[in-house]
C-alpha cells in the first residue's frame, strides 16, 4: 500500500541537486517539461478518476438529500438519514455485515496464516500442496457458492450425511437463522488461498538467521511464531487485513447466490448492507435512500481504515524504518 | 553412536510423515468440494438426490455435459466472457502501463502524492459510487451491454494492473531510461521500445488477473447486462442454478465447466500466478 515510499529517496536527490548552482531558467523548464510528460502519460487515469470516481462520489453525497427515482432529484435535506436510522432492515443488514465481518477477518487470517505455516515446513512436495490449497481461491465465486449450497443441503447435502454417520447434530446450514452465518463464513475460509500465498512469500523472505539465533537464544515454536514470524509479517498481515475489510464490506454475491429463492433469507438472518442498497436502488427505486446508505457505507469503511492505519503504528514493525 | 543416529533419522521420518498427514488432511477438506462437483455432474438426477448419498456416479453419465451445453447455450456465455475479457484486457493493457509509467520512471511535482490518491481508491466500496455511474450509462444509453464495464478500463479504471505495473518498472535500473535519453530518444519512445519490452512477464501477470477478473466478476455484469443472450459465464451459471433447481447433475456440469478452464490455466501459468500475488504483497511493505 505504501510503495510510494521507495521513491522517496530519489525526491531526497532531487531536492538537493536543485541547490546546485545551475542555469535556474533551463532548470525550470526542464523539470515543466517533465511534469507535463508525466501527467500527460498519468492523464488516462486522471481522466477515470474525475468521471468515475470523483463525479459519483459527490453526486452520490448530492442524492443522498434528495428523493430521486433516476429522472428527477428533490431536496429534501436529512429525511433519507432519518428515516434510514428508523428502518429496521437497515440495521440488521448493518448488524450482519458486521457480524460476518467480526468473525470472518480473525478467522481468515488465521486460516491463511496456519496454512501459510504449514506450507512453510521442509517437506517433499510443497509445491504440489501449495497448488492444490490455492485452487480452491481461483474457482469463479458463483460456482463456489453452487458447491457449498449443493454440498450443505440440510436434507439431501453430503456432509450432514456425513456428520449424521458420525452421530452428531444436522444442522440447516443456509437455511436455519441459526447457522445461516456460521455457513457463509466457511465458505469465505475455503477460499482464502489468496492471502495465504502472501503469507507465504512473506515467511519464505525471513531470513534463515532470525531463526537461528533465536534457537540459540532456546526460542521454541511458540516464542519463535509470537517474536519473530508475527512481527516480520505485520505489514503483510495489515495489507491482508485491508484487503479483506473492503471484501467484507462489499459482501454481496454469495447471498445473492446462495440464498436466491429468498434474499436475506432465512427470515433477515443474512441480509448484508451492500444486499440491501442493492435492492432499494435496482429493484424500488429508491436512488435518494439507496445513495444515503452509499454514503454511510463510505463514512464507516473511512473511520474504520483510518482507525486500522492509526492503530498500525503500534503493532505493524517495518524492518527498513530502523 | 551408530544407534544415535538411527534414532536422530527414525525421529526425522515420524516428523515427515507427522507432516505430510496433516497436510494430506488439509487437502481432502480442501479439494473435496471440488471433487464432490465433478461426481455429482456425472451422476443421474436419481442417484444424486439419493438419500444416504451415492458416493461413486453408476453409470458414469458424460451426457449431462453435452445436454446441459445444449439446454442453456452455454457456448455463448464462454463467448460473452471470452468478448468481455478480451475487450477489457486492451483497455488494461494500454491505460494501466502508460499510468504506470508516468508514476514511477518519470520524476515530478506531484507524483507520489497523485499515486497515494489512486491507490487509496481502491479501499473505497464499489458501492459508494455506483449509483451515479448507473444513472450516468443510462442517461447515455450504455445499460445493457459491456460498455460500463469495458470504458473505464481504457481510462485506468484497474488500478490493480497500474499498481502491479509500476513495482514492476520501478525495478528497472533508472540508467536504462538515462542511456535512452542520451541517443536522443524521448519519453514515449523510451515508454514503448525500452520499458515495455522488458515488461513483458509483468504484463502477462496483469492480462491474466484481468482475464480471471472477468471469468469470475458476478456484481458488474448483474448491475449492466440485462438479455440472457449477452449474459457472461457468471450470470450464466446463476441462470442455471435458478433454471434447472431440480437437476443439480446439470447444475454441477455447468459449474465444472465454469472452473475447469480456469484450473486448466492456472496449472499452465503458476509461475506468473505465484510472482503477481507476491508483487502484490510487495505492495504491503513500506
Amino acid at each position: 500500500m505504501r510503495a510510494t515510499k521507495e521513491a522517496e529517496p530519489q525526491a531526497a536527490k532531487m531536492r538537493r541537486g536543485s541547490h546546485r548552482p545551475r542555469d535556474s531558467v533551463r532548470r525550470r523548464s526542464w523539470s515543466g517539461r517533465r511534469t507535463r510528460n508525466g501527467l500527460l502519460f498519468v492523464s488516462p487515469w486522471v481522466i477515470g478518476f474525475l468521471l468515475f470516481f470523483a463525479y459519483p462520489f459527490f453526486a452520490t453525497i448530492y442524492y443522498s438529500f434528495t428523493n430521486f427515482d433516476g429522472t428527477t432529484a428533490k431536496w429534501i435535506g436529512l429525511t433519507n438519514f432519518i428515516n434510514l436510522f428508523h428502518d429496521p432492515l437497515f440495521r440488521t443488514s448493518l448488524f450482519n455485515t458486521f457480524f460476518y465481518t467480526v468473525f470472518e477477518l480473525p478467522l481468515s487470517t488465521a486460516a491463511a496464516l496456519g496454512l501459510a505455516l504449514l506450507l512453510n515446513m521442509d517437506v517433499k512436495g510443497r509445491a504440489v500442496y501449495r497448488t492444490i490449497f490455492y485452487i480452491p481461491s481461483i474457482v469463479p465465486l458463483v460456482a463456489s457458492c453452487i458447491i457449498f449450497v449443493w454440498m450443505f443441503n440440510p436434507a439431501t447435502g453430503i456432509v450432514n450425511d456425513l456428520l449424521i454417520g458420525a452421530h452428531l447434530p444436522a444442522p440447516g446450514w443456509f437455511f436455519s437463522i441459526a447457522w445461516s452465518k456460521p455457513s457463509f463464513i466457511l465458505l469465505g475460509l475455503w477460499g482464502v488461498g489468496q492471502p495465504m500465498v502472501i503469507y507465504l512469500a512473506g515467511l519464505q523472505s525471513i531470513p534463515a538467521e532470525m531463526y537461528e539465533v533465536a534457537a540459540l537464544d532456546g526460542a521454541g515454536p511458540w516464542q519463535r511464531l509470537r517474536f519473530i514470524i508475527l512481527p516480520m509479517l505485520s505489514p503483510v498481515i495489515l495489507f491482508n487485513v485491508i484487503l479483506q475489510l473492503v471484501a467484507c464490506f462489499s459482501y454481496f454475491t454469495q447471498v445473492q447466490v446462495i440464498e436466491n429463492g429468498d434474499i436475506g433469507g432465512p427470515g433477515t438472518s443474512t441480509w448484508m448492507y451492500v444486499q440491501y442498497l442493492y435492492q432499494q436502488a435496482f429493484e424500488y427505486l429508491k436512488l435518494g435512500y439507496s445513495s444515503a446508505m452509499a454514503f454511510f457505507l463510505f463514512v464507516i469503511s473511512a473511520i474504520v481504515m483510518v482507525l486500522l492505519f492509526r492503530s498500525s503504528s503500534r503493532w505493524v514493525y517495518y524492518a527498513s524504518e530502523r | 553412536m551408530r544407534l544415535a543416529v538411527n534414532g536422530r533419522t527414525l525421529h526425522k521420518v515420524v516428523a515427515g510423515l507427522g507432516k505430510h498427514a496433516v497436510l494430506l488432511v488439509v487437502t481432502v477438506v480442501l479439494g473435496f468440494p471440488l471433487l464432490w462437483m465433478v461426481l455429482t455432474s456425472l451422476k443421474s438426477n436419481y442417484q444424486s438426490l439419493h438419500i444416504p448419498p451415492v458416493w461413486w456416479p453408476h453409470p458414469i453419465l458424460w451426457r449431462n455435459y453435452p445436454q446441459m451445453i445444449h439446454a442453456v447455450a452455454f457456448y455463448r456465455f464462454v463467448l460473452n466472457t471470452l468478448m468481455y475479457a478480451g475487450l477489457t484486457i486492451v483497455g488494461v493493457c494500454i491505460s494501466s502501463s502508460l499510468v504506470a509509467y508516468g508514476f514511477s520512471r518519470i520524476r515530478w511535482r506531484g507524483r507520489d502524492f497523485l499515486f497515494q490518491v489512486m491507490v487509496s481508491t481502491m479501499l473505497i466500496p464499489f458501492f459508494a459510487t455506483l449509483i451515479p455511474l448507473f444513472v450516468m450509462y443510462r442517461h447515455f444509453h450504455m445499460v445493457g451491454w459491456y460498455l460500463p464495464l469495458v470504458v473505464p478500463t481504457f481510462l485506468g479504471s484497474s488500478v490493480f494492473s497500474s499498481f502491479l505495473l509500476r513495482q514492476f518498472f520501478m525495478t528497472i535500473p533508472q540508467s536504462v531510461s538515462d542511456a535512452a535519453r542520451m541517443d536522443g530518444a524521448n519519453e514515449l519512445t523510451i515508454f514503448s521500445r525500452v520499458i515495455l519490452r522488458m515488461a513483458k512477464p509483468a504484463l502477462a501477470t496483469v492480462i491474466l488477473f484481468q482475464f480471471i477478473y472477468c471469468w469470475n466478476d458476478y456484481l458488474g455484469p448483474l448491475i449492466y447486462i440485462n438479455t440472457q443472450t449477452w449474459y457472461p459465464i457468471s450470470l450464466g451459471l446463476y441462470f442455471i442454478l435458478g433454471t434447472y433447481t431440480t437437476n443439480w447433475p446439470w447444475v454441477m456440469a455447468a459449474a465444472t465447466a465454469a472452473t475447469l478452464p480456469i484450473i486448466v490455466l492456472f496449472f499452465f501459468t503458476q509461475r506468473t500466478f505465484i510472482a503477481g500475488i507476491a508483487i502484490q504483497g510487495t505492495g504491503a511493505k513500506g
